[in-house]
C-alpha cells in the first residue's frame, strides 16, 4: 500500500507547491538577469515529481510493522510540548521530559526528577548564565526574568 | 610554511586544549551511545558553538567528528550494538572476539588502526586540501555549477534509501532551500507572510530535527530490544604478531577510507564497508572472518576514521561536503561566516592549518582514550533510553531557538523531526536532505550565475572542458552501478564471482 501512497502524497505535496511557486512575482523581462524567481523551485518540484513516479513503478513493495503505542505517545507528547510551548518554553520542556520518561517505563521518582526538573534547570541556566541567550518569556520564566 | 607553524601556535593555547580534549571526550561519549553518532552529535552542538570565535568553534566539530566515528567501536565490540553506522562491521569481528574473552585485545586493534588510519588521512588532508583548492582557482561559475551537480548525484549511493528515494530525500532538500529572498532578484518564496521565513530556513533547526528529534522517534519502537554486554577484565594490547599481520591491512583501509571520504557525500560508512572486505578479500585466512578476526577489525577500523579526514578535503576546498558530518561541519562554517574554497588557504590560511592540527591531535588522543578509558566510556552505553532521550530532546529543543532565539525555529525542528521519521520509515534516507539543503542554495546562486555569464545559453556549458568533465561523473555517478550490474549479469565469470 504504502508503494503508492507515500509517492502519490509526495505528488500531491508538490503539486501544490507548485501551484503555490505559480503565485510569485516576476520580474519584468527587461530587468531580468538569469532566471525568474519560480523557475528553479518549479524545476526542483519537477524532478521530485518524475522521480516519485519512478519510485511507484520500480520500488519493491515492503511490509511496515504497524507503528508502535510508544511511537503514538510520543508523537502526542510533541503535541502537548508545541501547545504548552505556547504559554512557557521551560514549563513544555519539564512536562514533555517527565512524560516521556514515564511513557517510556520510568518509575523512579528520582529518575523523573532529574529529566523533568533538573535538566531542564540545568540547561536553562547554561543558556542563561553561560551562553547569555534568554528564553522567551512565560509563566515560569517570567519569575526569573522579573 | 608559516601558516602551518601559525596554526599550530594557536591551538596550543592551554583553554582550547583543555576545551578539545572535553571535546574529545564528548564525542567518545556520543559515538559509544547507540543512536547517537557523529552527525547528530555535531549537529546538537552547532547551537553551542556560535557564540565561539570560528576556531574552536569548528575545531570542536572536527574533534567531535573524528571522536564519535571511533568510538562506536567500543559499543560494536563489547555489547555487539555500534555506536555509530560507521562501526557496524566492526561488530562482525569485535563481537565474536569479546566473547571468547579477547575485548582488550580487539578494543586495542581498533584503537590503534583507528589512530593511524585518522593520522594518515589528516597528512594526506594537509597535502590534498590546498592543492585541490588551488585548482578550484581556475572554476567559474558553469564549473562550479558543475561540481556541485556532481556532489548532490552522489547522494543518490549513500544512506540507507535507495538511490531513487536518495535523490528525492536531496530535491526535497534542495526545495527546502529555496524557501525566502531568491537570492538573484529578492522576491520572496514560500514564506506565507512569516517575516523569519525571508532569510530561508536554518541549516540547525533541520538538522536537529531530521538527525536528534527524528531519532528520538526510531528509538521509541526499540525500546523492548534486549542488549547483551561482555564484560572486560581488563585492556590487553594487541600482541606484536597482531601488528606484523595487520599493518599492511591498515594502510590499504587508510588508503581506501581516505579516498572514499575524498568523494563528495559519501562517508565512513562506505569507507568501513570497502575497507573490511578489502581485508577479507586479501587475507591469508578469510574464513576467519565474522568469527573473531583481527584483521576485520584492522581493516573496518582503518578505513572508517580515515575517511574523516578525507571527507574533509572537499569541505574545506571547494565547499562540497564528503559526509554527512561534514555537511553539518560546513553549515558551521557557513554560520561563521567563513567561505570554504581557495581563499580560504590565502586569506584563513591559520583557520584551515589549526583545524588540521586539531585533528591530527584527536587522532593521537585516541591511543590514551581507546586504551584507558574505554571500559569507562562502555558504561555510558548503559544510560536508561527512558532518561537519555528526554534529556536529548531538551537540547535539541533549546538548541534549535537558540540561534536566532526563535519559537518558530523549534516548531521548524519539531517538524523536520516527524518528517525525518517518517522519511526513515518509508526507506528515505534524511542524510541527503541535509545535504541537499546546505547545497540548495549554492546550486541556484551558481545555476544564475552561469545563465548571466552564457548569456542564457545553457548549453554552452557542456563545451567547457571541466564542467564536462563533472556532468561525465554525475553521469557515471548515478548509473555507473546500474551499468556494472548489466555487465555482471550478461558476463558468467563476473556474475558467479570466479
Amino acid at each position: 500500500m504504502t508503494r503508492f501512497a507515500v509517492p502519490c502524497g509526495i505528488v500531491v505535496f508538490c503539486l501544490v507547491a507548485y501551484w503555490l511557486s505559480t503565485q510569485f512575482d516576476r520580474v519584468p523581462p527587461i530587468l531580468l538577469r538569469g532566471m525568474q524567481p519560480a523557475d528553479f523551485p518549479q524545476m526542483v518540484l519537477l524532478l521530485i515529481m518524475a522521480l516519485s513516479v519512478l519510485v511507484m513503478i520500480f520500488d519493491k513493495p515492503i511490509q511496515h510493522e504497524p507503528m508502535g503505542v510508544n511511537v503514538w505517545t510520543s508523537l502526542g507528547l510533541f503535541v502537548v510540548f508545541a501547545l504548552l510551548a505556547q504559554v512557557d518554553m521551560f514549563l513544555g520542556l519539564g512536562v514533555f521530559a517527565g512524560a516521556l520518561a514515564f511513557a517510556w517505563g520510568e518509575r523512579r521518582i528520582l529518575g523523573a526528577g532529574l529529566v523533568a526538573i533538573v535538566s531542564p534547570t540545568l540547561i536553562f541556566l547554561l543558556f542563561d548564565m553561560v551562553f547569555r541567550i534568554r528564553f522567551p518569556r512565560g509563566l515560569l520564566t517570567n519569575l526569573w526574568y522579573g | 610554511m608559516e601558516p602551518l607553524l601559525a596554526g599550530l601556535i594557536v591551538l596550543l593555547d592551554p583553554q582550547l586544549l583543555a576545551l578539545l580534549f572535553a571535546a574529545t571526550l564528548g564525542g567518545v561519549v556520543i559515538g559509544a551511545l547507540p543512536g547517537l553518532n557523529a552527525t547528530t552529535g555535531a549537529a546538537l552542538l552547532l547551537p553551542f558553538t556560535i557564540t565561539m570565535d570560528p576556531i574552536p568553534a569548528i575545531a570542536i566539530l572536527t574533534t567531535i567528528y573524528c571522536a564519535a566515528t571511533f568510538a562506536g567501536a567500543i559499543t560494536a565490540i563489547l555489547i555487539n550494538t555500534p555506536g555509530t553506522s560507521a562501526s557496524a562491521t566492526t561488530c562482525l569481528d569485535g563481537y565474536p572476539l569479546a566473547q571468547r574473552g579477547e575485548a582488550g585485545r580487539a578494543l586495542g586493534m581498533a584503537t590503534v588502526s583507528s589512530t593511524i588510519g585518522g593520522i594518515i588521512s589528516v597528512i594526506c588532508l594537509m597535502l590534498a586540501a590546498p592543492l585541490m583548492a588551488r585548482m578550484a582557482y581556475n572554476f567559474a561559475p558553469p564549473e562550479y555549477f558543475a561540481l556541485t551537480v556532481f556532489g548532490i548525484s552522489m547522494l543518490a549511493t549513500i544512506g540507507d534509501g535507495t538511490p531513487l528515494k536518495n535523490i528525492i530525500a536531496g530535491a526535497f532538500g534542495i526545495l527546502l532551500a529555496t524557501v525566502g529572498k531568491d537570492l538573484l532578484t529578492t522576491v520572496e518564496r514560500f514564506t506565507f507572510g512569516f517575516n523569519e521565513l525571508s532569510e530561508g530556513i536554518g541549516f540547525v533547526p533541520v538538522m536537529i530535527g531530521i538527525f536528534g528529534i527524528s531519532e528520538l522517534l526510531v528509538q521509541a519502537e526499540r525500546l523492548n530490544v534486549e542488549r547483551k554486554q561482555v564484560f572486560m577484565k581488563a585492556i590487553k594490547l594487541p600482541s606484536r604478531e597482531d601488528y606484523a599481520r595487520v599493518w599492511k591491512t591498515i594502510l590499504r583501509s587508510s588508503g581506501i577510507g581516505t579516498f572514499i571520504g575524498i568523494l563528495p557525500a559519501e562517508g565512513a560508512t562506505v569507507a568501513s564497508m570497502i575497507g573490511y572486505n578489502e581485508a577479507r578479500r586479501w587475507s591469508k585466512t578469510p574464513e576467519e572472518f565474522g568469527k573473531g578476526a583481527i584483521e576485520g577489525i584492522a581493516g573496518s577500523e582503518a578505513a572508517n576514521n580515515s575517511a574523516t579526514g578525507g571527507a574533509m578535503v572537499p569541505t574545506l576546498a571547494l565547499g562540497i561536503p564528503g559526509s554527512p558530518t561534514a555537511a553539518v561541519i560546513l553549515a558551521g562554517l557557513m554560520i561563521h561566516g567563513l567561505q570554504p574554497g581557495p581563499t580560504m588557504f590565502t586569506e584563513q590560511a591559520v583557520f584551515a592549518y589549526a583545524i588540521f592540527w586539531a585533528m591530527l591531535l584527536v587522532n593521537v588522543t585516541f591511543i590514551f582514550v581507546g586504551l584507558f578509558g574505554a571500559k569507562l566510556f562502555a558504561r555510558v552505553t548503559f544510560v536508561p533510553v527512558q532518561i537519555l532521550w528526554p534529556i536529548v530532546f531538551t537540547f535539541s529543543v533549546v538548541g534549535a531557538y537558540a540561534l536566532d532565539q526563535s519559537m518558530l525555529d523549534v516548531y521548524i525542528a519539531l517538524a523536520s523531526g516527524v518528517i525525518g521519521y517518517f522519511m526513515r520509515r518509508f526507506g528515505y534516507s534524511v542524510v541527503p536532505l541535509a545535504i541537499g539543503l546546505i547545497l540548495g542554495g549554492m546550486l541556484e546562486k551558481r545555476l544564475g550565475q552561469s545563465l548571466i555569464m552564457l548569456d542564457d545559453q545553457w548549453w554552452l556549458m557542456f563545451t567547457r572542458p571541466l564542467s564536462l568533465l563533472f556532468f561525465v561523473l554525475t553521469i557515471l555517478a548515478l548509473f555507473g552501478p546500474y551499468f556494472w550490474r548489466l555487465f555482471k549479469q550478461r558476463d558468467p565469470l563476473v556474475s558467479t564471482g570466479e
